[in-house]
């Protein structure tokens, strides 16, 4: 209960909420992680179920971040491909997971262990997975800390001993290759959870589980999920699979829906060119991957959607960007990135259009997406050998899995994007259906500089509705952290290198910086403990789309230490 | 020829999961390969381009030819043997580990199609 009693402590709305109503635990769960800011606490992925990866603490402002230091770091055992996850704080306790979903809870004043946990892993399997061994993130929630594994487990934890409660096989994954990276999502008396996959022939599952006792209430297959879905995968397709709901999503208290999105489907490539409704590898939309789906969280069943990649051929996953909640008006909306560069406004309520505006310079996939229709407008789809031009952005996409932040009290969106574009040749394939490891791409490719000059990444501050820029920073490297916003007015962006930034979230001017000795792949969050103020990030270095940077950028990236990282805390002086 | 050696390396150290290595092992496999005129026989209906490109091409860019995630495989000094092994064994945190997802015979496709690549 004190874990309620925080949340309600936290926010003033909130707390009117309670006193009004009596409402059951759970509710009162589900409104405080309703909230604009993360407080105290930050309970969830992307802060609250707003995913605004924003703080409401202003201990630590424009004034005096030139202040903060580093107050305590931790060391993670086994940290293979470094550290991928966004930690969570609840009543002064750090949590966070590495690589082989190993957990670490620690005093979030000190960075003393509390508890720690190692689940026993297939390691075989797991030496046979190209996505494998990160773990990007955890879920809280009914007493209970909530991890996914690589070889396709939930697993629950007492909050308080870190003691299993249950360890829940959901995926076959010896099979079908993957098992879960991403962070769970806690909504009412559910885990919700879903599976890796865009390039095996899985069906991308999203698992609603329930949280007391780890039993599998429903399974929703992102391909093919529908008999509607199943439709658009000509010659049976769909079992070539791919549509993993890789990151987490967002739920909307409102309407009771839980946003996810979904990866693009198998293979990444397709030589079918302008014909793909007709023939290629996979005939059809494909539903319902590259899309973004409202379930319902008590069963599971789909309420709407919007593809928006009809027919991905080009691997620009919606696994990929949170969902922000922001009202506008009367107009409830909901703002999502997707890798292709676009940012897809929707109205919350139905998933139609509001607006779709272009966060990243360098895009020739399509001409533009139609900002009233979402419609593909001048689609370049691939035909088989080499293609003339490069083809932007990069496999790696304009936008990766790394979240933005959104300031409530700036009403700005910070949001990173990627600059970079592939030589491709696309090469004819056969189905892989089985066995597992084998990956299903149907292309060659290298990554080569855009046409506007060498690859980088930007911050942009933008409108979200409108995407109206308001100011830029540039780096040489894509940053590959997510961003956190602040009630101090400060926007922090852990950059590849391994330095951290503090700007004006108004102004963008830098106020503080300092280097953590390895590149950021991760998360960043701001919590209080004692009353104290902390930022917290992991730095560690290794994934598929760093891997690229000792090639693209040479040093530091060449030297940069692999399979090691830390958790950097700070606070002021 | 080049493909030859590499077949006859690939029997040489592929050890007993090798469906033909127990036979094939030690004195008896040149004399095997001498006497058999097509020892890639049993790889040939094996495209070794197209697993590679499905599966390898994520990392070792433009087709192994150019250094990306992974390294680049054209003209690679590397010894037959020690690219068999790493196919199968991986590196930890680098590259998984093909060894049950590839039979030999396509182990063996996919070392001919990087030791014919061009630069």
């Amino acid at each position: 209960m004190n874990l309620y009693a925080r949340y309600l402590g936290g926010c003033a709305v909130l707390a009117l909420a309670a006193t009004l109503t009596a409402l059951p635990a759970s509710a009162q769960d589900a409104a405080a992680l309703s909230a604009d800011a993360a407080q105290n606490d930050w309970a969830t992925h992307h802060g609250t179920y707003k995913s605004y990866h924003y703080s409401g603490l202003d201990q630590i402002n424009d004034g005096n971040v030139k202040d903060l230091q580093v107050a305590w770091t931790h060391f993670p055992e086994r940290a293979t491909r470094g550290i991928q996850s966004t930690p969570l704080a609840l009543d002064g306790v750090l949590y966070y997971s590495g690589s082989y979903s190993r957990i670490y809870a620690l005093d979030g004043a000190t960075g003393r262990t509390i508890w720690s946990y190692a689940p026993e892993l297939d390691e075989e399997l797991v030496a046979k997975q190209t996505h494998s061994p990160y773990n990007r993130g955890i879920a809280l929630g009914h007493g209970n800390l909530y991890v996914g594994t690589v070889d396709g487990r939930l697993i629950a934890l007492d909050l308080k001993t870190g003691k299993v409660q249950w360890d829940k096989r959901l995926l076959d994954s010896k099979k079908i290759t993957v098992g879960f990276t991403g962070a769970p999502l806690v909504v009412k008396d559910k885990v919700i959870i879903g599976a890796q996959g865009g390039e095996w022939p899985g069906r991308g599952p999203i698992f609603g589980i329930d949280g007391k006792t780890g039993e599998k209430k429903w399974e929703f297959f992102t391909v093919a999920g529908t008999e509607e879905a199943k439709e658009t995968w000509g010659n049976d397709s769909w079992r070539t699979g791919g549509g993993g709901g890789w990151m987490p999503g967002a739920y909307d208290a409102e309407t009771n829906s839980v946003w996810w999105g979904t990866a693009n489907p198998a293979p990444l490539y397709d030589w079918s060119g302008a014909d793909w409704k007709k023939s290629g590898p996979r005939p059809g939309d494909n539903l319902y991957t590259t899309s973004v789906i409202a379930l319902d969280p008590d069963t599971g069943k789909l309420k709407f959607y919007h593809q928006e990649l009809p027919h991905d051929a080009w691997d620009f996953d919606s696994a990929v960007g949170e969902f922000v909640f922001i009202n506008r008006g009367d107009k409830k909306l909901v703002l999502h990135a997707n890798k292709s560069g676009f940012v897809f406004v929707y109205d919350r309520s139905n998933a139609k259009i509001e607006n779709v505006w272009q966060l990243v310079k360098n895009i020739n996939f399509v001409k533009s997406i139609d900002p009233k229709t979402g419609e593909l407008i001048g689609r370049r789809d691939l035909t088989l050998g080499k293609q003339d031009t490069p083809l932007c952005p990069a496999i790696s996409g304009g936008i990766s899995w790394n979240s933005g932040a959104y300031s409530p009290k700036t009403g700005l969106y910070y949001k990173i994007g990627q600059e970079w574009c592939i030589d491709v040749t696309v090469e004819k394939t056969t189905p892989i259906l089985e066995p597992m490891a084998q990956l299903n791409i149907g292309a060659t490719f290298k990554t080569v500089a855009p046409p506007d000059g060498p690859v980088h990444g930007h911050l942009d501050a933008r409108d979200p509705v409108s995407g109206v820029k308001k100011w830029e920073i540039n780096y040489k490297e894509p940053p590959l952290s997510s961003v956190l916003a602040t009630a101090g007015n400060l926007v922090f962006v852990p950059d590849a290198e391994g330095v951290v930034h503090a700007y004006n979230a108004e102004s963008g001017q830098e106020l503080w910086s300092h280097n953590n000795g390895l590149g950021h792949n991760a998360g960043i969050i701001s919590y209080s403990a004692g009353g104290k103020q902390y930022i917290a990030m992991p730095a560690g270095w290794g994934s598929l789309v760093s891997d690229d940077y000792a090639t693209l950028f040479g040093e530091p990236f060449k030297s940069m230490a692999k399979n090691t990282g830390a958790l950097v805390v700070f606070s002021l002086k | 020829m080049r493909k030859s050696i590499v077949i006859l390396a690939a029997l040489a150290i592929s050890g007993p999961s090798l469906s033909t290595a127990g036979q094939a092992q030690q004195s008896t496999t040149a004399t095997t390969a001498s006497q058999t005129p097509e020892p890639e026989a049993s790889t040939s209906d094996i495209d070794g381009q197209q697993v590679f490109l499905n599966t390898c091409g994520f990392c070792h860019e433009n087709g192994g030819r150019a250094a990306g995630r992974g390294p680049k495989l054209a003209n690679s000094a590397r010894s037959d043997e020690f690219i068999i092994q790493r196919i199968k064994k991986g590196k930890l945190g680098s590259m998984p580990a093909f060894g049950s997802a590839f039979s030999d015979s396509q182990i063996i496709a996919i070392l001919a199609y990087i030791r014919a690549l061009d630069e």
